[in-house]
């Protein structure tokens, strides 16, 4: 019986193990390159931000003064009277009952 | 600045318009006040109570459930009917029959009324009016969509309560253009414009015992209205003093204890309907009905009472310095 020969593995098929050099170097490239696409991200203007608008809403009302000193009716009556003044000469508006 | 001022009598009252400089190409405000006036005009002729041949009149003569109105018209029921739902019945629009019994069959424009203080020595006590259990207003509506006014014959319609204010409201609605206006129909007035927040009117109230000024009120927006006994009274067939403003619980008079009661509002008509309803109430019912918009009540006696935001002072208000030392 004869046995057969057992062949030699070639080098090519072999598997080779990077040198440390080489990964110390590429991890280094690897850093630097997703470092750079980091800082590219950031330094690039970002999607517009939704604003949110705070607003203050103010009921403006009244303000009064208790004046006890004696006025005048001021609507006067007849036929429609019809002038234009300034502001500050025009008569008070006046409620009254009716 | 410079504002154009027009007075006439319409509605059985003097009414006043008030307008500002026209923006952004509105017409001349002299221009404007003449149409706000026609409009009134028409309004009036539309819904007196007065005239014959008015919308109003034709509505309480016809016969039918159904009845044809004016879009001027239906909008005067809806305002009536919405004041009656806002004053729970107190400002009833159907107390036609009832003011007519007490004397108030025709315009009292022009007319002087009788003393008020001797009135009130002479008056029934004084006691808050109520609503009528009777509630004839519930059983009124609006059909906008058929151009008519739903009621069963015979209950009769008044836009009184609510007339004058919505004839301020609705010349208001026109008066978009200027900077700022005043539109006085009969006191119950409404104002609007933003240059009025800038610049605000002082509106004067009258007292209705001394016709003195009573108070001042700094107004830029809104409706102010004012509701008294001293305009529209008179003595009835049995010699006894009447006014206008009615009980509609009993159809007779109120004399609750107010003589006078004015009332802030968005609109005119809100203001007129408080004032009334404030009125009817008299002075515990009042500073209810009051106190969120603002307004003041006159007693009998003459005192009179600011209510709600009337009542307090002015403040200034400071803004509140957080812990990180950031105003709100």
């Amino acid at each position: 019986m004869t046995e057969a020969p057992t062949r030699p593995q070639t080098g090519a098929r072999r598997a080779r193990r990077p040198g440390p050099a080489a990964v110390i170097w590429g991890s280094i490239a690897l850093f630097a390159v997703l470092f750079a696409l980091f800082t590219y991200q950031l330094s690039a203007p970002s999607q517009p931000r939704q604003h949110v608008l705070v607003r203050k809403v103010v009921k403006r009302r009244v303000v009064t003064t208790v004046v006890p000193t004696p006025g005048e009716s001021t609507v006067t009556s007849g036929p429609a009277v019809s002038s234009t003044q300034s502001s500050a000469a025009a008569t008070p508006v006046t409620t009254s009952a009716s | 600045m410079s504002e154009h001022d027009l007075t006439f009598d319409a509605m059985g009252s003097h009414v006043r318009l008030l307008i500002g400089e026209p923006t952004g190409g509105a017409p001349p405000a002299a221009e404007a006040a003449e149409r706000g006036r026609e409009f009134i005009a028409g309004f009036d002729r539309e819904l007196s109570r007065f005239k014959p041949d008015s919308g109003l009149s034709r509505l309480n003569a016809d016969e039918r459930e159904r009845v044809p109105a004016s879009e001027l018209l239906r909008r005067a029921v809806g305002a009536g009917l919405e004041a009656a739902e806002r004053s729970g019945g107190l400002v009833d629009p159907t107390l036609v029959r009832e003011i007519e019994a007490t004397g108030y069959a025709s315009s009292r424009a022009g007319m002087r009324g009788a003393p008020l203080a001797e009135a009130l020595e002479q008056a029934p006590q004084r006691r808050p009016a109520s609503p009528s259990p009777e509630a004839r207003w519930r059983r009124i509506s609006v059909d906008d969509q058929r151009g008519e006014v739903v009621r069963p014959p015979g209950v009769l319609f008044d836009t009184g309560g609510a007339g004058k204010g919505l004839a301020a409201d609705m010349v208001a609605e026109r008066l978009h253009g200027y900077g700022r206006f005043v539109v006085d129909c009969g006191g119950d007035i409404r104002i609007g414009g933003s240059a009025a927040l800038v610049h605000p009117y002082e509106v004067y109230v009258e007292h209705p015992l001394t016709g003195e000024r009573a108070f001042v009120l700094r107004l830029s927006r809104g409706g102010v209205a004012t509701s008294g006994l001293n305009v529209r009274i008179w003595r009835d067939e049995d010699g006894r003093y009447a006014h206008h403003l009615l009980d509609p619980a009993t159809g007779e008079p109120a004399w609750t204890g107010l003589v006078g009661a004015t009332a802030l509002g968005d609109t005119a008509v809100e203001a007129e309907t408080l004032s009334k309803a404030a009125l009817l109430s008299g002075p515990e019912g009042a500073r209810e009905t009051l106190a969120e918009q603002g307004g003041l009540i006159v007693h009998d006696s003459g005192r009179v009472e600011p209510i709600g935001p009337l009542a307090r002072p002015p403040r200034i208000r400071l803004p509140k310095l957080e812990a990180n030392g950031a105003a709100t």
